[in-house]
Parts: structure tokens; sequence; C-alpha cells
């Protein structure tokens, strides 16, 4: 068997929708204006006390009537996604100069759209069956976000939906580049779409990892997360004139404990080093990391020791989840967006709501922006289950 | 100190049998001194989160997880039961 | 058109309620045995630790039996192994449970039953249980679930020359949810596939072309009717044409217009 290498992907399109903006010119000012999304949870019937990331405007946007079938919360988050940035028409050239079937869709999600199924359950009929709003069975399956994106790109090849907790939609960019390096596709269209629903909230809540106030990761008096809802997407292609770049990945798995991270970040250094491996790269060279940063207590203080141990000095490393609360399966595609959008501004977000830093800190993770010329980054997404991504970006000349 | 479960001891070996699914230990073997945490029965942070909501459920009263007595009244099933005898509202 | 080079089959498992083992399911393909006449319980998963082994819901059980037995098979360890997790549904049970409980007793979540409800449990258990570090992922796809679980398993080994192990199982549902997501008995399979070693081996040679679902392989052995009601079951012709020594070409759905032909080389 030929060795098939691997080799770095263009980036040439991407979008990102959060709390902190829809799209990547809103999600920049955000980031530069210190702007948080995050809100006072008032999300479902008897909301937590603790902050969230809410996407404003959901309700009053249902789906076009084509799309009736993938009707739910998740999905008209996932359409709001593929329509700014011109995203959905960058994807109908490409599709233009593959061919439909040549595109892969692979889209990262923890719940997808589990929340029609809560609702259901808050309205069944007398006979124990759903109401027929929600008798949609492609929705109650966790394939409803790969399938709906797949159909309104009107694409024909391969669909695929992941989820694996925080990692997912930065793994398939992994996914993605292992495709088309085998001849099984010419391009992706790699994301992630995540929306608040009681399974996570009260999930969570149940670990008692939710914060009650606002999230301040890395923070000395950090206690716990705040969930957000976004939505993100990419589209990588083999080979294009300009555009960013998928430099390289890295994954990983603890082998620890189901929501506990291996308290010496076993898996994470892997993910890491595999990172930096495959696209050549050096800490050193490294300008602009985007931690997971979730303020969780463990998370952060495993995280703060990798970076303080393998980083120099002057690497920016920063948590974005004060931004835009965290985001679960579409975490990757956020951060990996966001790390890009600070490749091109020369914006380096800093670490929003953060008072003190850890001590376990170094002196690379920072709270306020900067303003640096930047061409290499690393996204880290450590996720519940241990499930560990490191993507590595760029832009300008891959030399 | 007796080695033998008080009523009240063993109904809450039984809760914590069902609720953690403890494959293979009778209720009525779990010492009332015996730790119940890393050593002894083993049991973890989830396990810990999982009997305080069962016993929250029964019981109705809430364990705090940052009750800085914790480790006291988690320590044996002794402990844990003189713990919800003072607290229990039901 | 395009196709990966042929890759090696080097373990099969099997897991049905009915046909509870490779041996068995393969007999019962080949009409050469009747299914068993009772359910058997569902399989215990021997390599977890007490701790996680008493928390495992019915899809890690199911997918750590079948992935432990395609390890043996291919006489791999499995902590080298990266692994591919695919399930059509997840965990029904659990996402009964957690729908139910959040229309009543919200603040009430079980923590033990959430931190099982995610996708990716099963891989996760997995890696505890095998102490590995190497990468897992946890898909869906819906009706082509099993498909594409193969296609992204053989594209790892084809891109990394290294073994995978892939593994897809679906449960029984309960409650509202089954109603929409409809699944009966618990249904496990896993290969472990591998870059091809030697001319004894057993090997698949994949492609992925345009088509849609009229053109698929349907299954025809004994065993079709007994994991008919199973969301799995588009995984079965492949393991059909498994339990022949003969080669055979199967093809399976990948999306709605798109089809996975796999041709299975012939076996000693």
């Amino acid at each position: 068997m030929s060795t098939l290498k691997f080799r770095p992907l263009r980036v040439t399109a991407y979008t990102v929708c959060s709390a902190a903006g829809t799209g990547r010119a809103a999600t920049l000012s955000a980031l530069v204006e210190r702007r948080s999304g995050l809100t006072p949870n008032d999300f479902g019937a008897s909301p937590l006390a603790t902050w969230i990331g809410r996407v404003p405007g959901l309700e009053e946007q249902a789906l076009p009537a084509a799309w009736a079938e993938w009707e739910c919360r998740n999905n008209r988050l996932a359409w709001r996604g593929l329509v700014t940035d011109d995203f959905v028409d960058a994807v109908a050239a490409a599709r233009e100069r593959y061919g439909a079937e040549r595109i892969a869709v692979l889209i990262g999600t923890s719940t997808a759209s589990i929340g029609a199924s809560e609702d259901a359950y808050r309205r069944l009929e007398s006979d124990g069956r759903y109401p027929a709003d929600l008798r949609r069975p492609i929705v109650h399956t966790p394939h409803s976000l790969g399938d709906f994106v797949q159909h309104a790109l009107a694409l024909r090849g391969i669909a695929v939906t992941v989820a694996t907790a925080c990692s997912s939609s930065a793994k398939v960019f992994g996914q993605a580049e292992r495709l088309i390096r085998a001849g099984l596709a010419d391009a992706a269209v790699v994301g992630g779409v995540d929306t608040l629903c009681g399974s996570t909230l009260f999930g969570f809540n149940s670990l008692e990892l939710i914060a009650s106030e606002r999230c301040r990761p890395f923070d000395v008096a950090r206690h716990g997360i705040n969930i957000g809802e976004a939505a993100g997407f990419a589209l990588l292609e083999r080979e294009a004139g300009s555009g960013a770049w998928l430099l390289g990945y890295g994954e990983s798995s603890d082998a620890h404990h189901m929501s506990a991270p291996h308290p010496e970040g076993v898996g994470a250094r892997r993910a890491l080093q595999d990172a930096l491996e495959s696209s050549q790269l050096t800490p050193a060279s490294i300008d602009y990391i985007n931690l997971h940063g979730t303020a969780s207590l463990k998370n952060d203080e495993v995280e703060a020791r990798l970076v303080a141990d393998l980083f120099p000095s002057r690497t920016f490393a920063s948590s974005t989840k004060g931004w835009t609360g965290h985001t679960l399966g579409a975490a990757g595609i956020v951060e990996a967006a966001i790390s890009l959008i600070a490749l091109e501004s020369g914006w380096l977000p800093g670490t929003l709501n953060t008072g003190q830093l850890d001590p376990a800190c170094g002196p690379q993770i920072r709270r306020e922006n900067e303003q640096r010329r930047a061409q290499r980054a690393l996204s880290f997404s450590f996720g519940f289950g241990g499930s560990n991504c490191v993507l590595a970006l760029g832009r300008g000349d891959l030399t | 100190m007796s080695a033998i479960q008080s009523a009240g001891e063993r109904e809450l070996a039984e809760l914590i049998v069902t609720a953690l699914n403890l494959e293979g230990v009778a209720p009525a073997d779990i010492e009332p001194e015996a730790a119940l945490f890393k050593t002894g029965l083993g049991l973890d942070s989830i396990d810990a989160l999982e009997l305080a909501l069962e016993i929250s459920k029964r019981y109705g009263f809430q364990l705090r997880s940052d009750d800085e007595n914790n480790l006291r009244i988690f320590r044996s099933l002794r402990s844990l039961a003189a713990h919800i005898e003072r607290h229990r509202t039901t | 058109m395009s196709a990966l080079p042929p890759i090696a089959i080097e373990g099969v498992a099997f897991w049905h309620t009915r046909m509870p083992g490779w041996t068995i399911a393969r007999a019962v393909i080949r009409g050469e045995q009747d299914a068993s006449a009772t359910p058997a319980p569902r399989p215990t998963p021997g390599l977890l630790a007490p701790t996680e082994r008493r928390r495992a819901p019915d899809t890690v059980a199911l997918a750590l039996e079948v992935a432990a037995r395609a390890c043996e098979a291919a006489d791999r360890s499995p902590a080298q192994l990266r692994s591919v997790f695919a399930s059509t549904y997840g965990d029904l049970g659990i996402s009964d449970y957690m729908c139910a409980t959040l229309a009543g007793t919200p603040t009430l979540i079980s923590p033990t039953k959430f931190h099982n409800s995610v996708h990716n449990a099963a891989a996760g258990y997995w890696s505890i249980g095998t102490a590995s570090h190497a990468s897992y992922t946890a898909i869906s796809a819906y009706r082509y679930t099993f498909a594409s679980a193969v296609l992204e398993a053989a594209t790892q080994v084809v891109c990394d020359e290294q073994p995978v192990v892939c593994v897809a199982f679906d449960v029984e549902a309960k409650g509202p949810l089954g109603t929409v997501a409809p699944s009966t008995g618990l249904l496990g399979v896993a290969l472990v596939l591998a870059p091809p070693r030697g001319e004894s081996q057993r090997t698949l040679a994949l492609r992925v072309e345009q088509g849609s679902a009229a053109d698929i392989t349907q299954a025809r052995s004994g065993a079709a009717a007994l994991v008919a009601e199973n969301a799995l079951a588009p995984c079965l012709p492949f393991f059909e044409a498994l339990a022949h020594s003969t080669p055979a070409s199967v093809v399976l759905a990948l999306s709605d217009h798109c089809l996975l032909h796999a041709q299975v080389s012939g076996s000693q």
C-alpha cells in the first residue's frame, strides 16, 4: 500500500453564528469591542440560574417551506449559518466546479435536535404519541443535522454527523482531510451546530458543572461553564488559489473518565503533538492558541499547565468562551472560525470576564486583546468522554 | 461501635446498592463503619452526585456539594445515615 | 467514481439477542442452524473495571462486547487501535429517560444517566476500558450509519496505514420516542480492518458511486427476519457476504443518492 501523504487543505469559505454575533464581521466587532454574547438564562419553562449564549431571533425564523421536514431549532440555526457570509453561494460554486457528489458533508453536534424530542414529551397526546407537528422521524435522530445540511446544500455524496461531544466540529476537519486525501471527495463542507436544550442545561447541571454567573475561563475563582448555542461552517478544498489553510490536526483519547479530563493532560498533549507534527510546526512558530478554556475547574487547570509547559512566553493564548459560551458540539468550528478571524484581522482576542488568573497559568494566557500580526494558530477542543482534537490553522504562504 | 446495621442504615444501604447498581454487593454486607469512597466500597465523584440526588428524592432534603463537612458526612454508611436522620423531611 | 485500495478484514463480530455471537450468526445466515429460541441477556462488558461496568447502559455493553470479540478474532490488542463507533439512534432507553425526566422534574436528572447519554459514551468507555489513547470517533448517518462507519474506518486504514476497529450498534426503543425512532432488540457488529499483510487474508475493496436505494443489496438469509426491526438492520447484507467463503459484492447506501460498493474477497 503506498503512503498517501497528508497535505494542507485550503479553507476557501467559512462562517460563524453565535450569541456574540451573526457572521464573521459581527463576530470580529464583538471580539474587538469586548462585547460578550452571554445573557442571563431565560431558556425554557423553569430556567436554571445561569448565563447562556443564546442566538436571538431563532423563534421567529422557521425554515423555508422546502425544508419543513427538518424543522426544529437546531436546523433553524444551521440554516442561519449556511445563509450567512454567502456560505451557501460558495458551496454552490464549488458544486459547479466539482459536482454535487464530490463534496462531502461532515457536521458535528452533541445533541442535534434532541430539543424537538424533549418538546414532544411535554406535549404527548393522550395515547402517548407525539403531537402531529413533531411526527417527523428525521429530527429525532442524531443525523438530523448532517442530513439537513446535505439537503439544504443540494449535495449528493458522503454525509455524516459526528457526535463526540466538545471535539465534534474539530474532528470533522480531520475526517474531511482524510476523505480528500483518499480521493473520495474533492472538497468538504465541515461544521457544527448545537442549540440550547434541556438535556445539556440540566444534564451538565446534574454534574455540577454549570456556573451560576458569567463563566470566567482560567480565573482562580472560576466555578463552571455557561452553555451557548452556535452554528459554524467551513468549505475545505484540495486546491485553491487563495484562502486560509488547514495545516494539520491531531486527535487522541484521554482514556481516563467520561466526565473529567486526564489530570496530566496525557490525551491533550498527544493530540497537540500530532497536530504540530502533521503541520510541521513547532510551539515557537505558533502565534495564537484558541484554548478550550471552558471555565470548569478541571479542564482549565489541566490546560493551563499544558500551555505553560510547552509554549514560549510570547505565544498568545486565550479562551473565547466568555464571548460565546461553551457551544459544545459547535465549539470546534466556532473556535476554528475565531482563530481564522484573528489571523486575518490581526486582532487577537483575550479572555473575557476573567479577573485574576489561576496560578497554574503561564504568561501565555492573556486577558486583554492585542493587535498582532499572526500567521499560525492552534485551536484546542477537549471533550466529554476524553475525546481530544487540536487543529493547526494558518494564513499566508505555506513555507 | 456496633457492626450491625440499624434499620435506617439498612434502608440507606439498599438505596446505595440500587442507585449505584452495585453488582454483587448485598446491602446487609456493607459494614456500617467502613469507608464508602476511594477505599471500602470505592465510590467516586459521580457516585456522590448520584447518591445526593437519590437521597434528596427519598428523604426530601438537599445534600450540598460545597458543604465543608462532606468528607465526614459521606465517610461511611453510619455517618451518612446519621446525617439523613438529622435532616430528613420525609 | 472513487475507490479505496483493498484492505484486510482481520476480525468480525456480531451480537443479536437471538444470535449472540458471530459463530451462531454465521450458521443461521448459512441456514445450518436455527437462531436461539430464547433471547440472550445483554452481554457483560468484561473489560470494564467494576465502577464503569456497573454504570454501563445497554449500548455500551453491546458495543464493547462486539469490539472486544472482533479484536480477539483479529489477534490485535485493543489499546493500539483507533476506533469508529456508530449508531443510528444511540441509547434509546436513555433518550427516553432524559426526555421524560425533563418533561417532569428536570432538576432531578441522574448524573450517571446524563453522562451515559452522550453519543460517544460507548467510544469513551471503550477507550477507558482498554486504556487506549488512540483516537476514536462516534458517528451517525440515520439508515446509512453502518455503511458510513465502514467507509470512515476504511479511509482511516488507507490514510494512516494502521488497523481500526469499526463498531456499530442499535438497541431497543423505549417509550414515546419509539413511535418515531423504531428499533427492537439489541444488534451490534464490529470489524477490525487493517492494511493488507498477505495473500491469505480476506480483503475488502470499497468504492463510492452515485445511485439510488433501489440498487442496494437485499438481505435474504434466515437472519433477515430476526434483525429486520432493529435500526441497524441495513448492515445485514454485508455480514451475509462475510458468512460465506466465496467472493461477494454488496451494495449499501451511503446517502440518498450515493452508494457504497463493497467487494469482499473469498476466504480460506
